[in-house]
Order: C-alpha cells, then sequence, then structure tokens
C-alpha cells in the first residue's frame, strides 16, 4: 500500500505559541478536533463493520446488498473530511520543504506568510463552496441515485463543517503566526 | 493564449506554489481553482466541491482508509517482531540467513500491512539491532530493510495500485495480481544480494581474524534446536490466516476489493484482539487515530489531485502534452524509458499517490498508442516508484530507518540502499524482457484481458 508521506514517528510541526488573545479560538478548536477525531474513528470502524456485514449477509442470507457500499461512503469521507482540521493543526497535511532550509530567514518568513495566506484563502473558498452546495442539497431534498436513495445534504454538510474547521485552524495559525514572525524561521 | 502558453504557466505555477512549501493537497487545489477562475467558465467555480466530493465518493478509492487501518493494526501489534523472529530461527542455517529472513519478512508484513514506511518500522526495528549484533555492517542491515519495505507498493494491497486502477480504469484484481510475481522477483534478488553481501563481509572479518586476531560477531555461529523452531510456528499463524483470508475473499469471488479492505481491517483487529490481547478501548485509540490521520492526509492529496487532473484535461493541457509525447515518435522503448525517466524525477518530490493521478492522463495515451498492457505498465510505474522511496534526495524509507536506528550515518545508509536501487532498475529490465513476470499470473487466474 501506502506509502505515504509521513514517516512514523515523525514530530508534529514547530508553531509559535498562540498569543493570549487567540487562546480562546485555540481551546475551542482543540476540543472541537478531539470529538472529531473520535466521530471519525469511530466513523472508520463502522464502515469497516458494515461492508465485512455486506459480505456476510450475501453469502450466507443471500440479501442484497444496496445501502451498504454507500453507507460506508458517507462514513469514510465524513470522517476524512472532519479530521481535517485536526490533521493540519500539526501541520500534517505534507508538504515540499526542501527550499525552506536554504532561504534566508527574512524571505523564508514572507514565504511562510504566503503560504499560510493562500492555504487561508483556498480553504475559506472551499468551505463557503460547500455551503452553497450543502444548501442546494437541503432545499432541494437531494439524495443519490441508488434504491436506498439518502440525502446528498448529509455528505455535503460534513465537508462544509470538515472545511470550515479547516478554514479556522489556517486562520489560528496564520494569525499566530504574524503576531509572531520570527519563530517559525 | 496558446496551448504550449498555457500548459507551461500551468506547469510552473504549480511549481512555484508547491516549492513554496504549501502543502501538496492544498497547492494542488488553489492552482486548480486558480485556474478555474481565469480560464474556466465562471459555473465551473460552483461546481467545485460538487466535482471533488464525486471524485472522493468512489467506493474503490475509499478503501484505501481501510487498508490502512489494517495495516496500522498490525504494524502497531507486536506481529512484526514475532514474524520476523519466527523467520530468523528457520533460516539461522543458511549462509546469510538473517539478511534473508529480513528480507522476506519485510515482503510478508508488506503484504500485511500494505504501507512501505510501517513495514520498515516494523520489521527493522527488530532486525537491523540483531543484524549488526551479528557483525553485519550498518549501511547494509539498513540497506535490506530500506529496500523490504518498499515492496509494500508493489504486493496486494497496494495503495499505490488503487489509484492506478482508478486513474487508467484497469481491473484492480488484476493489477493486485500482476504485482506478485514482481515482487516475488524483487524478493529473490534482494534475498540473493544479501547471501552475496554477507559471504563477502564474512569473508573480510574472517581475513581480518586470521591476519590480526580481530574478533568479530559474524564468526559466531547460532544454532537453534528443532524444539525453538516448532515454538515459533505459531507465531506466524495469524499472518497466514490474515493473508488467505483476504486472498479468498478477493479472488474467490466473496468479496468487492473495497469489502475486502473492510472485513481485512476487521480480521486484523480480531487478530490482534485475539493474539495480543489489544482490544480495550484505549488500545485501539492510537490504532484508529493513526489510521484516521493517515488515511486523512492522502484523501485531502487525492481528492485534490483530481480536481487538479480534472482542471488539466478541461483545459486540454493534459491531452496536448499526451499528443505532443506521440508526436516526437520515438521508438516503442524508448518511449518507455522517457516515461520511467520523468516518473524517477518526480519521485524526487512527490509522494507516489499525487504522481499517479497528476501523470496517468497524461502519460497513458502514449503508452497505449504504443502498444503497451496497461496493467504490466501499471507495476513497471510502481516500482519505479518504490525507487524513489528510497534514492536520495528524498527517499521516504531512508528518514524512517534513521528513525529506527539513528546511530548508522545517513551516508552509510545512502550507500547501504544504493546496491537495492540497481536491483530495482535490473528488476525492470527483466520485466520488460519478459512481460510475463506480471502478466502471467492475473492471465492464468482471471483470463486473458478483455482489450
Amino acid at each position: 500500500m501506502s506509502n505515504t508521506v509521513e514517516a512514523p514517528g515523525e514530530p508534529p510541526g514547530v508553531e509559535p505559541p498562540i498569543p493570549p488573545i487567540l487562546a480562546p479560538l485555540d481551546f475551542a478548536l482543540r476540543f472541537v478536533n478531539r470529538a472529531a477525531l473520535t466521530v471519525g474513528m469511530i466513523a472508520l470502524l463502522a464502515a469497516a463493520f458494515v461492508l465485512t456485514y455486506s459480505v456476510f449477509s450475501r453469502y450466507w442470507f443471500k440479501a442484497a446488498t444496496d445501502w451498504q457500499d454507500e453507507a460506508a461512503v458517507f462514513l469514510l469521507v465524513g470522517a476524512v473530511f472532519l479530521c481535517g482540521a485536526y490533521v493540519q493543526s500539526f501541520r500534517g497535511h505534507v508538504g515540499i520543504e526542501a527550499v525552506a532550509s536554504i532561504l534566508p530567514p527574512a524571505i523564508n518568513r514572507a514565504r511562510m506568510i504566503f503560504v499560510d495566506v493562500l492555504t487561508l484563502l483556498f480553504c475559506t473558498f472551499f468551505a463557503w463552496k460547500s455551503w452553497t452546495l450543502f444548501h442546494e442539497a437541503w432545499v432541494d431534498k437531494q439524495t443519490t441515485s441508488s434504491s436506498w436513495a439518502p440525502p446528498l445534504s448529509i455528505p455535503y454538510g460534513l465537508m462544509a463543517a470538515g472545511f470550515t474547521l479547516l478554514a479556522l485552524q489556517v486562520l489560528l495559525q496564520t494569525l499566530a503566526h504574524l503576531s509572531k514572525p520570527g519563530d517559525r524561521a | 493564449m496558446s496551448m504550449l502558453a498555457l500548459g507551461l504557466l500551468f506547469g510552473g505555477v504549480t511549481l512555484v506554489v508547491m516549492f513554496s512549501g504549501m502543502s501538496i493537497a492544498f497547492s494542488l487545489g488553489a492552482v486548480a481553482v486558480a485556474f478555474m477562475y481565469f480560464f474556466m467558465p465562471s459555473a465551473s467555480l460552483d461546481t467545485v466541491t460538487q466535482n471533488v466530493y464525486e471524485e472522493m465518493a468512489s467506493i474503490t478509492l475509499l478503501s484505501i482508509p481501510l487498508f490502512i487501518l489494517k495495516g496500522a493494526a498490525i504494524g502497531k501489534s507486536p506481529a512484526g517482531r514475532d514474524l520476523y523472529l519466527a523467520l530468523h530461527v528457520w533460516m539461522s542455517k543458511v549462509p546469510g540467513g538473517l539478511g534473508i529472513a529480513n528480507v522476506f519478512a519485510c515482503a510478508l508484513f508488506a503484504a500485511m500491512a500494505g504501507s512501505s514506511p510501517a513495514t520498515c518500522s516494523a520489521i527493522g526495528s527488530a532486525g537491523i539491532p540483531e543484524m549488526r549484533r551479528r557483525g553485519y555492517s550498518g549501511g547494509f542491515a539498513a540497506g535490506i530493510i530500506a529496500a523490504g519495505g518498499t515492496l509494500g507498493i508493489l504486493l496486494p494491497p497496494s495503495i499505490t495500485m488503487i489509484l492506478y486502477a482508478v486513474a487508467a480504469e484497469q481491473s484492480l484484481g488484476r493489477l493486485f495480481l500482476a504485482g506478485i510475481g514482481p515482487g516475488v522477483l524483487l524478493v529473490v534478488l534482494f534475498a540473493a544480494y544479501a547471501i552475496f553481501r554477507y559471504r563477502k563481509e564474512h569473508r573480510a572479518a574472517l581475513a581480518a581474524y586470521t591476519a590480526h586476531g580481530t574478533a568479530s560477531a559474524y564468526l559466531d555461529d547460532t544454532r537453534f534446536t528443532l524444539q525453538e523452531r516448532f515454538e515459533m510456528l505459531p507465531r506466524v499463524v495469524p499472518f497466514v490466516v490474515l493473508l488467505t483470508g483476504v486472498m479468498v475473499a478477493l479472488y474467490g469471488g466473496f468479496a468487492t476489493p473495497t469489502e475486502t479492505a473492510g472485513l481485512g481491517a476487521v480480521l486484523a483487529l480480531v487478530l490482534i484482539a485475539v493474539v495480543y490481547g489489544i482490544w480495550r478501548p484505549r488500545d485501539l485509540s492510537p490504532i484508529l487515530a493513526s489510521a484516521l490521520k493517515e488515511s486523512t492526509m492522502l484523501m485531502f492529496i487525492i481528492g485534490m489531485s483530481l480536481l487538479y487532473s480534472y482542471v488539466m484535461s478541461y483545459l486540454h493541457i493534459s491531452q496536448s502534452a499526451a499528443a505532443w509525447i506521440v508526436s516526437l515518435q520515438l521508438t516503442k522503448w524508448l518511449l518507455l524509458a522517457t516515461i520511467l525517466l520523468l516518473v524517477v524525477v518526480l519521485g524526487f518530490f512527490l509522494p507516489p499517490v499525487s504522481i499517479i493521478l497528476m501523470t496517468v492522463p497524461i502519460l497513458l495515451p502514449p503508452i497505449k498508442a504504443a502498444g503497451f498492457d496497461l496493467v504490466w505498465f501499471g507495476v513497471l510505474m510502481t516500482i519505479v516508484m518504490e525507487m524513489g522511496l528510497i534514492h536520495p534526495p528524498v527517499g521516504l524509507n531512508i528518514f524512517v530507518i534513521r528513525n529506527v536506528a539513528p546511530d548508522i550515518p545517513l551516508r552509510d545508509v545512502i550507500f547501504g540502499v544504493l546496491p537495492f536501487v540497481a536491483l530495482m532498475a535490473l528488476a525492470i529490465v527483466l520485466i520488460c524482457l519478459v512481460p510475463g513476470i506480471a502478466t502471467w499470473f492475473p492471465n492464468a487466474l482471471m483470463g486473458a484481458p478483455v482489450r
């Protein structure tokens, strides 16, 4: 499988200290991220059991497996989107850091601000577009095209919530960073 | 704007944003959104999130978090150490058997856990100290584990193969099977090199002892009794059960690849609960959290890579790049060599998931036009990306080894892995000369592919 770029035991990214004025937001995000992680863990486990049940129910009870795949998709997509902010909280979304080590400190600081602001803009835009998508699905009562036909507002809502959390997390990191610009150099 | 200028602008902006240090997922997403804004109808921006959701909500792609969960359950239990110890005891009579045991343990563990870094970490933490205690040089020991770990993305269930199957619209079952022959070839090549290198280091130790009386752990002979050997056997049973269970479910027609992933994860969790007593919420929590962190990071990259590929295709950049490659009229093998070289270079900077999703739309049309089998090409591409895991400058596995054995100098690790990079290149040549190494097994089990 996998090969991911995350090395086991890799330390979390070094973050500047959170200024006192942002402490409530930091506290709230930590709490929500922890809760999202717990929900995500349960969803991951549930998806594994739903798919296992699908195999056995088809084989032993000759039951139709019409809802299991979609339920697993909703659980897994939801878990992934909800945990995006948690992963961002320790800068776990990997990037190419090769340039950072060769730049002079001043330019490196400008680079980091550019990266944070661009990430913030992107996540905010995505959160906004996710909410409009959720709103449409909710108002129009959109469902998937399967015979089970669950409402699409569920995964869209989870995506919107996940990207909103992510945008808030990046906002916190950007503000913390701007208030102590030299610390991450 | 001409297509060439647009293509160059797209590639250039991507490089600048990625090298700025922005995370790979957000870089790809931001570049895609920016190009949508400037070069695509404004309505496309309204559906951007729907686009990402629809690409990600693929049941095949979503088998990835479940395979990661299965890997995490095995990787975070003492199963790796037990597997390694059992193989070590059984291989002790073979010259260089310790090295071979490490290669075999890596291959089996990789097939079970499916992760290169997890394999390096689990087998390396038991194997490297043992090899060094027995006199193996640090570089040699590190090389065996770093290279053995790469088998994780070639042997089923490989996430790289899942992504290739989705991007190239090829059968996942066929791709999984196609990875087995080349995986075995690499195991044989690595094991042969382990014997060769063992003999060389053993001779040097013997010469030093004869000339100066310098003692070496290489010259100590360790033997295990028959009873000791049989006592170790139950330790590999969980692995055999898991491997067999998953394979029977998938190829016996009982489960789809995604259901197999779910079943594999549940089976792995049941096994570690029964064998190692890991079942309490506080024991399972780190396993689930680690699987979720890795899955989230990967799925974000995958979702944004798919959006990036969509924009590239909408703007006809991928089609034009593919047409340009075809128009070069390179000979079949030169084309293949050029493409593989490009993948090697990309492997310096990017993880395999991004390489596949970003390049397959461009690379497959010329490969198809040249008459190459796409499943076979998927295997070759995977081996090339495996090389990227162990060759400098990035070489993820090198850094995992540095975590496991920090006292081995980086220079020794790098020189230790280089012979294995050469062996992988040799394997690529052999698979080109004898394509059946990859295609025979899937064809024999699933019939010839429908074209």
